[in-house]
């Protein structure tokens, strides 16, 4: 209990008027994995799937400037304006999780060009497992493995992978090829995520991530209720 | 209030200081700097040129933030010095970017009326010496912070671009603590209404205004480039 | 020693400019040698150390005045321990004023303190060139500072310090130029460029161009190329 003097007139000072603010703004979804295991893939999937429906833009942390959201352009039919690139200063772990400020900076940028959004995907810079966002960042984050890895990545754990509020194992079609076994896969996250989901998907098999799409749609769901 | 100038200079303060290499990463890609040697040097410029002319602003802008009228006026003059001193595109951009992302960190954790009278995208050192205020400090802190904070994210960029040995750069930053003391108190001395050297006229408009034009030319090609790492 | 010039220009009948004041004492004459032109003459060798010189100049709406030297300012060190000299221009320009001296050439062992404070109407045109040279041929370099403030309407429009020559905190190898070369414009707006050692940056309604190197001639080629003029030749 802090001393009486203290209480007298007492403002809570961890709570933020901004964030209160920005909880009724655009659902942000971090994007975060390894290099390779299909982020940027992903995040123009999800632009093509849910672009159509919703009010949406990204938020790139790629090592040089332009390259992920090239890819973006030419693969997510997103203009540029949608697009925010974020330098991170060689260091993409501390853009998204210690040091958030230019990636704050892109999202309320992307807010204020675009006053309807709904939805912006942070997606981060290449990282390794041990790689997550702040949740001063975004809302909810969806952590990309791919088979490729290896099957042992789920049972190795880190906060990507164990605390991430969405698991995708990414590149299913390759498991024949590489010996992964998807069940060991399957059976490990569980066995790490404490009942938090995991999807299994092939971006070439399923261009569209159509789980994962749904998944997005049921979060921006549970947000609306919540503020209801 | 010690403790609070160590917060507001540590580098882990989240201000957005990290993705701002203070023009290294083009030095280096311009061969200018390559080792712990010309690293020293181009860091004893930067403090002696922009690191001074912040620390000057930071102070003033500290006292400004101290006097409750004409706060909002005197900050808004000051953000006009910063503009007249800073005429690179693109250091003014990495100065707006960091003064926001100071006062974004800065308001919060020392809540003060004197952030509303700030301009939307402040210059750094107005957020610095507002911060400073807020936290209880003085002009002297804030103009030290700001000489210190103009090396420390070039010495950071710099071990990361190179891979050099961060415990040589680290002595790097250590061996020029005398001369950051010294441009942070010079810089206090002239915010405080000190005659200007070559003018005999007092006020802030004759505050530090040490320019680099090496710094400004390697600011305006890093800007135009699109595989950088840094902002700035 | 102390030195003052002071000229006045006025709008005069048919668009011409007049100048009802042009007087100076000390180690500078002033000539006035066009329409609008006026020529300071060195009257005495240096600026030596200690020496200081003020330039205070008016230009009235409507008028114009360009301000030139005649010959290289050769700047010269005191006996003993010198202080530096300073020369003040100041200038207060409603119409249109150009100032470009002739090169300074700081001597080993000088330091020459610049400075240029020009208040300008709102609608004022300004173009004002630095040029110098530290050190004459195979000789050390001297040190100069030169600061350069301009406000337009009360507001700064551009405050800047460079200090070159050994001594100056920011002048270290391997970027110690012995020239430089500088102009700065308020009237009309330039977009930014570089150049090799040389940048262009834009103000409002305005632009400041630097240029630096070890030689003056191929420093003012590179200003040139940032100022939209031709290139000048160099000179060998």
């Amino acid at each position: 209990m802090p001393p009486d003097h203290l209480l007298d007139d007492y403002v809570d000072p961890y709570d933020d008027p901004a964030a209160r603010g920005h909880r009724h703004g655009p659902l942000r979804v971090g994007l975060g994995g390894p290099v390779g295991s299909g982020k940027t893939a992903l995040a123009a999937a999800l632009c093509r799937t849910l672009g159509a429906e919703l009010d949406l833009a990204v938020v790139t942390n790629d090592i040089y400037t332009t390259e992920d959201a090239d890819f973006l352009r030419r693969n997510a039919v997103l203009p540029d304006d949608r697009i925010e690139a974020v330098q991170t200063g060689c260091c993409p772990h501390t853009a998204i999780r210690d040091d958030i400020t230019a990636n704050l900076d892109a999202v309320e940028l992307l807010e204020s060009r675009h006053p309807g959004l709904e939805l912006v995907l942070v997606e981060s810079g290449g990282d390794n497992l041990t790689a997550s966002f702040s949740y001063g960042l975004v809302d909810v984050q969806i952590f990309v493995v791919d088979v490729a890895g290896g099957d042992k990545v789920p049972r190795k754990g880190g906060p990507g992978v164990t605390a991430s509020d969405l698991l995708v194992v990414n590149k299913t079609d390759l498991a024949p090829l590489v010996g992964a076994d998807l069940d060991v896969m399957r059976r490990d996250a569980g066995a790490v995520r404490a009942g938090k989901p995991t999807l299994l998907i092939s971006l070439r098999e399923d261009p569209a991530a159509t789980e994962v799409a749904g998944w997005v749609r049921q979060q921006l769901r549970s947000r609306a209720a919540q503020h209801a | 209030m010690t403790a609070a100038l160590l917060t507001l200079a540590d580098s882990r303060l989240p201000a957005g200081g990290h993705t701002h290499s203070g023009g290294v990463e083009q030095a280096i890609a311009a061969g200018i700097v390559h080792d712990p040697r010309s690293l020293e040097v181009f860091l004893r410029r930067r403090l002696t040129t922009a690191g001074s002319t912040a620390a000057g602003l930071a102070a003033a802008a500290c006292r400004a933030a101290g006097r409750d009228e004409p706060r909002r006026a005197s900050l808004a003059r000051l953000d006009a010095e910063a503009d007249a001193r800073t005429p690179s595109p693109a250091l003014r951009q990495a100065s707006r970017q960091q003064g926001r992302g100071l006062v974004r960190v800065g308001r919060r954790a020392w809540p003060t009326a004197a952030w509303d009278d700030l301009p939307p995208h402040p210059h750094h050192p107005l957020a610095l010496g507002v911060a400073a205020a807020a936290a209880g400090l003085g002009p002297a802190d804030a103009a030290q912070a700001a000489a210190y904070l103009s090396i420390t994210g070039s010495a950071t960029a710099a071990q990361r671009l190179l891979a050099m040995d961060p415990i040589t750069v680290a002595t790097v930053t250590a061996r020029l603590a005398a001369e950051v003391d010294a441009v942070g108190a010079g810089a206090d001395q002239a915010a405080a209404g000190g005659p200007a050297p070559t003018d005999g006229e007092p006020g802030p408009a004759w505050l530090p205004a040490g320019t680099d034009p090496l710094l400004d030319l390697l600011a305006e090609v890093h800007a135009d480039r699109d595989d950088r790492y840094f902002a700035s | 020693m102390r030195t003052l010039v002071e000229v006045v220009a006025r709008a005069g009948p048919g668009g011409r400019t007049v100048l009802p004041v042009v007087r100076a004492s000390g180690q500078l004459a002033v000539r006035r040698t066009g329409p609008s032109t006026v020529h300071l003459v060195a009257t005495a060798f240096g600026p030596l150390g200690g020496d200081d010189a003020e330039v205070r100049l008016v230009v009235e709406a409507g008028a114009r005045l360009a301000v030139r030297t005649v010959a290289a300012a050769v700047v010269l060190p005191a006996r003993g321990e010198s202080p530096p000299s300073v020369q003040r221009v100041r200038a207060e320009v409603a119409g249109s004023l150009d100032l470009r001296a002739e090169p300074t050439v700081v001597t080993r062992g000088a330091h020459h303190h610049a400075l240029l404070h020009a208040q300008l109407d709102d609608d004022a045109e300004l173009t004002a060139t630095e040029q110098v040279q530290l050190g004459r041929v195979g000789e050390e370099p001297g040190r100069w500072t030169g600061t350069t403030r301009v406000e337009r309407a009360g507001t700064p429009l551009l405050h800047t310090t460079v200090g070159l020559g050994p001594g100056a905190p920011a002048w270290l190898p391997p970027v110690a130029p012995r020239a430089y070369a500088s102009t700065v414009h308020a009237g009309a707006a330039l977009a930014r460029a570089t150049g090799e050692d040389a940048v262009r940056l834009p103000l409002e309604r305005g632009w400041v161009a630097t240029a630096w190197g070890d030689r003056l001639a191929p420093t003012l080629g590179r200003l040139a190329l940032l100022e939209g003029a031709a290139p000048v030749e160099e000179a060998q």
